[in-house]
């Protein structure tokens, strides 16, 4: 609360625009969690109660509901207070027709109307490239006039210096967008509503947000605010039928027909795995997503179960010098340090069947963690 | 809602139950270039040799011509060789995309030509 009063009073300077937006984003994104726990307003029961080392404050957990779709992989989430709340409070799931936030709704109803636009950031992107394009279009052609230019100095005789030509061609620090360029991008959304002005039926959200079985479960076992269905069915599945059903998807089809549980569950099922991964890191207060810089590495205490394994775990083998560094350096591009994230899968001999059939397996996994950067002379000192 | 129930799967059931591996990217992909790229006419090219079907259509940007696209996930390795008989199966076109599908959903398609193709800028 008090970093809400702080972005007021400097409010009133010229970064007004800028807190105001960052004031409500610590509103919205307050909650790292699901959970929140209930305001008491009785200051005396608080004090009293505090005494004995007791809170009166109790947890809320908001119950939103999934359903359980194995051809994809995920836990659907249709209802929009239930994306709404875990998008906002953790930044769980993934709209799937957006690149975060489901924002597939607004950014057709923007398409459709011209006033009142609410910004999505695929917009922001895209307006970004369209720019970044013209600057291209800029450039080339600057080049191609330069080039033109010293030919015809060449056949007259004339020398042209080195800054008169570098003068010609636009960098991209100093370039702006010319009005040209956006009428560009007007005129093009344009064309989109006149297609769409002759369609005013309200528009139906063919959206839904996607929780991978990672976040599905943490929040099903681990916060205790979300259910998960099948489809078609009334109930919700119970903690032990998610276990199985979740790991059963990883298997190969052929396999998933068995459904005796010794032929099922095995330490190394994928799922096992990421979902230790991704424990462990939002334990830390890690938001983990796909494409985080950090890289699973499973390893196998028992090395024949590698081989009798029905998964083919992606980096199990040992990594060639050419992963490594393409890794490194795409991640040094788009500056994220690496984390290799090491986890060591018990020998099937060690591991119990009965252990098997709850999260109590966990407590055999291991984790060991190596960060990577490149190594540059000229620019490090230690 | 889910896969099996959702407007999409009519049109790509029989697909989804050729290739049953591919199903997740099939089906994705589906509905990405349906709804999110916004694009038209598309139909469904089967492309056995690869072990799943691709996708033909038109791009709002490029209404004249058929955009060939083939879906594939990340974790999955794919040869030249592979690659070679998805261009043959869509019937030798300039050019095709390549979805890559991540296990949440998100997809980079990425543009391959045949042969050395000087990139327009």
């Amino acid at each position: 609360m008090s970093s809400v009063n702080q972005s007021q009073s400097r409010g009133n300077s010229s970064q007004k625009k800028g807190g105001r937006k960052r004031n409500e984003n610590n509103v919205i994104y307050a909650n790292p969690l699901p959970i929140t726990f209930s305001r008491v307003e009785n200051r005396f029961t608080v004090t009293a109660l505090g005494i004995f080392g007791i809170s009166p404050a109790r947890l809320l957990k908001p119950q939103c509901k999934g359903t359980f779709d194995p051809i994809t992989r995920s836990v659907w989430i249709t209802d929009p207070k239930d994306r709404a709340i875990l998008w906002r409070r953790g930044f769980f799931g993934k709209g799937n027709l957006s690149r975060s936030e489901p924002s597939w709704l607004v950014r057709q109803t923007n398409i459709r109307t011209a006033v009142g636009r609410q910004t999505t950031s695929e917009e922001v992107t895209a307006k970004r490239r369209a720019e970044r394009k013209q600057f291209k279009l800029d450039r080339a052609r600057g080049i191609a006039a330069a080039a033109a230019e010293a030919e015809s100095a060449f056949a007259e005789g004339r020398i042209i210096s080195a800054e008169e030509t570098k003068a010609l061609i636009p960098s991209a620090a100093t370039w702006k967008p010319s009005p040209s360029t956006q009428n560009v991008t007007l005129s093009f959304l344009e064309q989109y509503q006149g297609a769409a002005d002759l369609d005013a039926e309200p528009l139906e959200d063919m959206e839904h947000m996607q929780l991978t079985f990672s976040e599905a479960f943490f929040l099903t076992w681990a916060l205790d605010c979300l259910s998960i269905r099948r489809p078609n069915a009334l109930e919700p599945m119970t903690l032990p039928e998610i276990w199985i059903a979740f790991q059963t998807t990883h298997l190969p089809p052929h396999l998933q027909a068995y459904s005796s549980q010794e032929s099922i569950l095995r330490p190394d099922n994928p799922f096992l795995l990421n979902y230790f991964f991704f424990h462990h890191y939002r334990s830390l207060g890690w938001v983990v997503k796909n494409g985080f810089a950090v890289v699973l590495i499973p390893v196998y205490e028992d090395a024949r179960d590698a081989e009798s394994s029905p998964f083919s775990l992606s980096n199990s083998e040992p990594f060639t010098w050419q992963w490594l560094s393409t890794i490194n350096r795409v991640n040094s591009q788009v500056q994220k340090t690496l984390v290799l994230s090491y986890v060591t899968i018990p020998a099937l001999s060690r591991v119990s069947l009965t252990e098997l059939t709850s999260p109590a397996c966990f407590e055999r996994y291991s984790i060991r963690e190596i960060i990577i950067r490149r190594f540059v002379p000229a620019r490090m000192r230690d | 809602m889910e896969t099996k129930t959702h407007p999409t799967y009519a049109t790509l059931s029989i697909s989804i139950k050729r290739y049953p591996r591919a199903a997740s990217a099939i089906f994705q992909t589906y509905n990405d270039l349906l709804l999110a790229q916004q694009w038209s006419e598309i139909e469904i090219v089967d492309l056995p040799t690869c072990g799943r079907c691709g996708f033909r259509g038109r791009r709002p940007e490029n209404p004249n011509t058929r955009t060939c696209v083939v879906p594939c996930s990340l974790a999955e390795t794919i040869s030249m060789t592979w690659l070679k008989s998805a261009f043959g199966e869509f019937e030798q076109p300039e050019e095709v995309f390549l979805a890559i599908n991540a296990e949440d959903s998100s997809i980079v398609y990425y543009k391959l030509s045949t042969g050395i193709t000087k990139p327009p800028v």
